[in-house]
């Protein structure tokens, strides 16, 4: 296994040195100008050439793309072209805000989402099949900014249950809980609807296997068949899909950062677009682009965990 | 295609009461689309600065936003921008994806190989993020938004494709036809696109589902279609200024999209059902 | 049921807590931004930025908290101007303590040499945004007390102490600090003022505690903490909760009047406001010619565009600097010019028919998605329509808008500013120099106007005020004669806070833009 994972690993450096030269022509190619980002209203041309030099965008491209490409190989990920803060730092900061709302959101539309899944599945073409459906397909259908408004609307301004502002500090974790609870109920909820409408097919196709029959046929109770036979192997094409949702589900977690104001690598992906911080944009698309290739081995390797009859060479 | 999606699939659709539901609630925004200009009194682009966030009711059903403009005017006019956006931009990703999907599966090999990276490279970053800079690049406006969604579709597009084909090209047809020495393009064209098409256009009802929510995403940021041409995403945008004062002003325009995008997910899902008998 | 309300009044009983035990004394202030920039004074141009600069740093002169029209002695007790008036010379406090940092954990005192450093730091381009304002200045240490800055050319007090002020370039930075910092200083400043840097949380806060050194004695607070909440409805749901209190408005009637209502809130709208002005580009087609200019000038509606904005925050505007300056033009005084200009239909439809366009014709622009320029330009694109002028609008984010409008794409500039002086407005938007790309020092001319330049230069040199002040009024006239900008409005700040605050002194205008918090702040 342990090449494998060698194996996989060496595979993803093309793709992250292809994603590198991608971001780093687009950035270049766009209009907007971090020097003019950074000084504002009160940009003039003379103060905009000096930052540039200063900031080193005046140097020939290939030396740009060189020097980030050697930072990487160094495990430098360079400094902000604004702040000048290193992006490591950075990212290092908030990182552990949008892997805490990530899980949370994941824990959520696993804990609802199976459940009602196997609800559904189990009470097929009857009420609480067609409510479950309905549900998941509306979760499936709001955007996620929106969902994260109305819950704002009604917990935050009406009802004042829940702070709106920032993450709240690791070292007060209570205030910390209270900050999680809407943003990771806004993304749990549309994560429960893929989880559940994965539970729902997955269990549906294997209840007419052979060996649930058989189970069913030796006079196991049916709750036994369900949940020990049955859910096991259901499980395998929910994790592919969380697994495979996870990009989808970090897209939705950018929004849900923007909406409620929660540091977190997305909003500083789409502020450093904003600003057009040309540093901080490359090394936050490779670290992306790496993390999703880390997720999508964590998932084939979690197949192996629910399946035993897969095996790694 | 007519012979995939044959008389009894069509019964099976009609008898999938989502599918249905989504169907009629897609039809229902259409029509409303198309006689926007006729079914609301007033002109979604007149301002009246005299009478800026006027609540619901009287002669403004949903109020006045924020330049004194019709709310209910503008929501019908966003749903032309929607539908617009969410067509076009899969028509554009369909079919730059089905082409690349279906050269990759069919060839196979190096080109596979090659085109099938890109797929996975592009399908590494985050469609927002993605979406932002092509919207950089490409600067704003309507066109530019639907070519930028398109990109951002073709890849996943291409990849369902591309699986399709795989599992085609080695089918007794394909072989036989490639015996026969029929021209690559030819047997493309002839034997395999007919039998990925239907699920092409299953998946276009829910690709359209996503560009629409993509594109009221790239509003919400700010960068998508230009004023004064009303979206849902931007009338959102402009509502979340007023959340504490007006909440109306962004709860109705996100009721549009999240009635929309419903209808074309049940329309998909009742759909893919129909077109799948494993699942009858 | 009883559930329910008990999470309720659990949850508000640890916020009431949390609210009053664990922050007493420390000010919280939210602002519309996701995150600092930079703290360096030299560069810190946006207001999140020039807030936290404002409460670490001095300088050499201050305005008056709360009023700008006023300047008081600040680092220095005493100034006094040689005959000619090209040579300053500044007498420093004496016992001024700078923060303590890293390798001064006691700090030091603040003398002429670090003056001397943190001047010629603002005039090196390499090292300030803000080094043409110093440009051919030198700057000397006569004593470890006694600073003189000699300039090539006169000028007169009220355009000379702006530029020593606390206010960007004039932000006296430590010279030992600096120097053991470097790079890091731009996210770790080290001042004199009344509260120093803690620390940085990146997209949240920064820290900032009392300085119990500071030279107008311990501040009341125990220390202030910047939040970063790029959304306002987060900010105001965070003030009314007593999470923070005070943050950053929306600078419109409606929310004013709103939170107005609110229990405990109280809201402030102060000066001196940015100016709305919307820049004709002459070189462009059909706005080279000068009778199309003056029928949009006839077209455009002021009344409606401060009626889109709110009466109590945006007042009109009729020259193109504004009447808190020295030098500015009133409505009054620009009627009496005959350069007035306001509504009238059918007058701009005959003017455009004389042109040749009696049906109008098209216009393609940038705008920047930020809704105080967004907003005015919708209403200005839905006024065009009415004479047939079809306003295309393009929206792009904030930074693009500012690089394109640079390039000369835009036939039409919609364009927020704040300038601390009328001579830093004419000659940056008004004088050939100016002329983006092809200027000779290109900054923010995007008229392309050149017929100012004279008076322009002349009023620059001028040292008496009353005659200073008659030659930008005669500047103005020029520029609104040929249509080349038209002013609409001067935009005030909004901010709201907790009736427990208290700013410690009267506000009426402030430069920082924000309302500033110093020694004598407090909550009660």
């Amino acid at each position: 296994m342990g090449s494998y994972v060698l194996r996989r690993i060496l595979v993803a450096i093309p793709a992250l040195l292809a994603a590198y030269t991608l971001v780093f022509l687009f950035v270049r190619v766009a209009p907007g100008d971090p020097a003019v980002a950074a000084l504002g209203d009160y940009a003039s041309a003379e103060a905009v050439r000096a930052l540039r030099e200063r900031m080193g965008l005046n140097d020939p491209l290939i030396v740009q793309y060189g020097r980030g490409l050697l930072g990487y190989l160094g495990g430098d990920l360079g400094r902000s072209l604004i702040t000048g803060i290193p992006i490591g730092t950075q990212v290092a900061s908030v990182l552990p805000h949008t892997l805490q709302l990530t899980f949370a959101g994941l824990l959520v539309g696993i804990l609802l989402g199976i459940p009602t899944g196997v609800l559904t599945a189990v009470k097929r073409n009857r009420l609480p099949d067609y409510l479950g459906r309905t549900f998941a397909l509306a979760g499936l259908s709001v955007p996620a900014f929106y969902l994260g408004i109305l819950l704002i609307l009604a917990f935050s301004v009406r009802l004042r249950w829940f702070p709106v502002m920032g993450s709240g500090e690791f070292s007060d974790p209570w205030a910390n809980l209270r900050h999680l609870v809407l943003p990771a109920l806004t993304l749990g909820i549309i994560m429960t609807a893929f989880v559940t409408r994965m539970t729902r097919s997955a269990l549906l196709n294997v209840l007419r296997e052979e060996y649930v029959r058989s189970a069913r046929a030796k006079g196991l109770r049916e709750r036994t068949v369900i949940y020990l036979h049955a859910l096991r192997n259901a499980l395998i094409p929910v994790v592919a899909v969380v697994g495979s949702q996870a990009a989808v589900l970090i897209g939705d977690s950018v929004m849900t950062e923007i909406v409620f104001t929660r540091p977190g690598l997305g909003r500083l992906m789409v502020q450093a677009m904003n600003q057009r911080d040309y540093i901080a944009l490359q090394s936050m698309i490779v670290l992306y682009a790496g993390l999703v290739v880390v997720i999508n081995l964590v998932t084939d390797l979690l197949y192996g965990v629910v399946d035993p009859r897969i095996r790694y060479d | 295609m007519t012979r995939r999606f044959g008389g009894r699939r069509l019964r099976a659709f009609v008898r999938n009461r989502t599918a249905l539901v989504g169907l009629v609630l897609t039809l229902v925004v259409a029509c409303l689309a198309v006689l926007a200009p006729y079914l609301s009194p007033h002109n979604p682009l007149e301002q009246n600065v005299y009478n800026m966030l006027a609540p619901p009711g009287g002669t403004h059903l949903l109020g006045t936003d924020d330049l004194g403009r019709d709310v209910l005017a503008r929501i019908l006019t966003g749903a032309r921008v929607s539908l617009t956006v969410g067509v076009c931009s899969v028509l554009i990703g369909a079919v730059l994806g089905s082409v690349a999907g279906l050269v990759a599966g069919y060839f196979g090999g190096r080109v596979e190989l090659l085109l099938m990276r890109v797929v996975d490279l592009l399908m590494s970053f985050p469609a927002l993020v993605m979406g932002l800079m092509f919207m950089a690049i490409l600067g704003p406006g309507m066109d530019k938004l639907i070519l930028a969604i398109g990109l951002v579709l073709a890849p996943q597009v291409a990849r369902i494709v591309h699986g399709s084909v795989v599992a085609i090209r080695q089918t007794e047809y394909v072989t036989a036809a490639r015996a026969a020495g029929a021209a690559p393009g030819r047997i493309i064209v002839r034997h395999v696109l007919p039998n990925v098409l239907g699920e092409i256009l299953v998946m276009s009802t829910l690709w359209t589902a996503t560009a629409i929510r993509v594109e009221a995403n790239l509003s919400f940021i700010g960068l998508g279609v230009s004023p004064p041409t009303p979206t849902w995403g931007n009338m959102i945008r402009e509502g979340v200024r007023w959340l504490v004062v007006t909440p109306w002003l962004s709860v109705f325009p996100g009721l549009a999209i999240l009635v929309t995008v419903l209808g074309f997910n049940m329309m998909g899902d009742g759909l893919r059902d129909a077109l799948d008998p494993k699942l009858h | 049921m009883r559930e329910v309300v008990c999470v309720k009044r659990w949850v508000c009983l640890a916020v009431f807590t949390l609210g009053v035990a664990a922050s007493a004394q420390v000010l919280k202030i939210a602002f519309d931004a996701a995150d600092l920039r930079t703290l360096d004074p030299h560069y810190a141009s946006a207001t999140m930025d020039r807030a936290v600069v404002d409460m670490v740093f001095n300088g050499l002169v201050r305005y008056k908290p709360g009023d700008i029209t006023v300047f008081e002695p600040d680092l220095a007790e005493r100034w006094e101007v040689s005959p000619d008036g090209k040579t300053w010379t500044f007498y420093l406090r004496k016992g001024v303590r700078v923060h303590p940092f890293t390798g001064a954990l006691d700090g030091y005192e603040l003398t002429s040499e670090d003056v001397v450093f943190s001047l010629t730091k603002a005039a090196d381009s390499k090292t300030s945004a803000y080094a043409g304002e110093y440009a051919g200045m030198t700057f000397a240490a006569v004593d470890p007390y006694t600073v003189t800055i000699t300039l090539p050319q006169a000028l007169s007090p009220s355009l000379f102490l702006p530029k020593v002020a606390d206010y960007a370039g004039g932000f006296i930075v430590p010279k030992r600090a600096y120097e053991a910092l470097g790079e890091k200083f731009a996210t770790n400043p080290v001042g004199t003022g009344p509260f120093r840097f803690v620390r940085h949380v990146p997209a949240q806060k920064v820290e900032l505690a009392a300085f119990a050194g500071y030279f107008r004695g311990k501040p009341k607070l125990a220390g202030v903490e910047v939040w970063y909440m790029p959304d306002v409805t987060a900010r105001l749901s965070a003030l009314a909760t007593g999470e923070v209190h005070l943050i950053e408005g929306v600078r419109e009637q409606a929310w004013v009047d709103t939170v107005k209502r609110m229990r405990g809130l109280v809201v402030d709208v102060f000066g001196p406001g940015e100016t709305h002005i919307l820049h004709l580009n002459m070189t462009k087609s059909p706005l080279d010619n000068p009778i199309i200019r003056e029928a949009i000038a006839y077209t455009l509606s002021r009344t409606e565009l401060i009626q889109a904005i709110g009466p109590d925050l945006a007042e009109p505007l009729c020259g193109v600097v504004p009447t808190y300056l020295a030098g500015g033009l009133s409505c009054d005084e620009a009627q009496a010019r005959g350069v007035f200009y306001e509504a009238d239909l059918a007058k701009a439809r005959a003017l455009l028919a004389q042109a040749g366009y009696p049906d109008g014709f098209s216009l393609s622009a940038y705008i920047t998605e930020r809704a105080s320029y967004r907003k005015p330009f919708e209403n200005i694109q839905a006024q065009l329509a009415r004479v047939g002028i079809k306003l295309e609008i393009k929206v792009t984010d904030h930074s693009s808008f500012h690089s394109l409008i640079r390039q000369d794409v835009n036939p039409l500039v919609h364009y927020e500013a704040w300038r601390p002086s009328a001579d830093a407005f004419l000659t940056r938007f008004y004088h050939s120099a100016s002329i983006v790309v092809t200027g000779a020092k290109p900054d923010t001319n995007f008229s392309h106007i050149t017929e100012a330049d004279a008076l322009i230069e002349q009023a620059r040199a001028a040292l008496e005020p009353a005659v200073q002040a008659a030659l930008w009024k005669d500047a103005q006239e020029v520029i609104l004669r040929r249509a080349a900008a038209l002013p609409f409005y001067v935009l005030k700040f909004v901010f709201a806070r907790s009736d427990r605050l208290d700013y410690g002194y009267e506000l009426k205008s402030t430069l920082a833009l924000y309302p500033p918090i110093n020694e004598l702040t407090s909550l009660k």
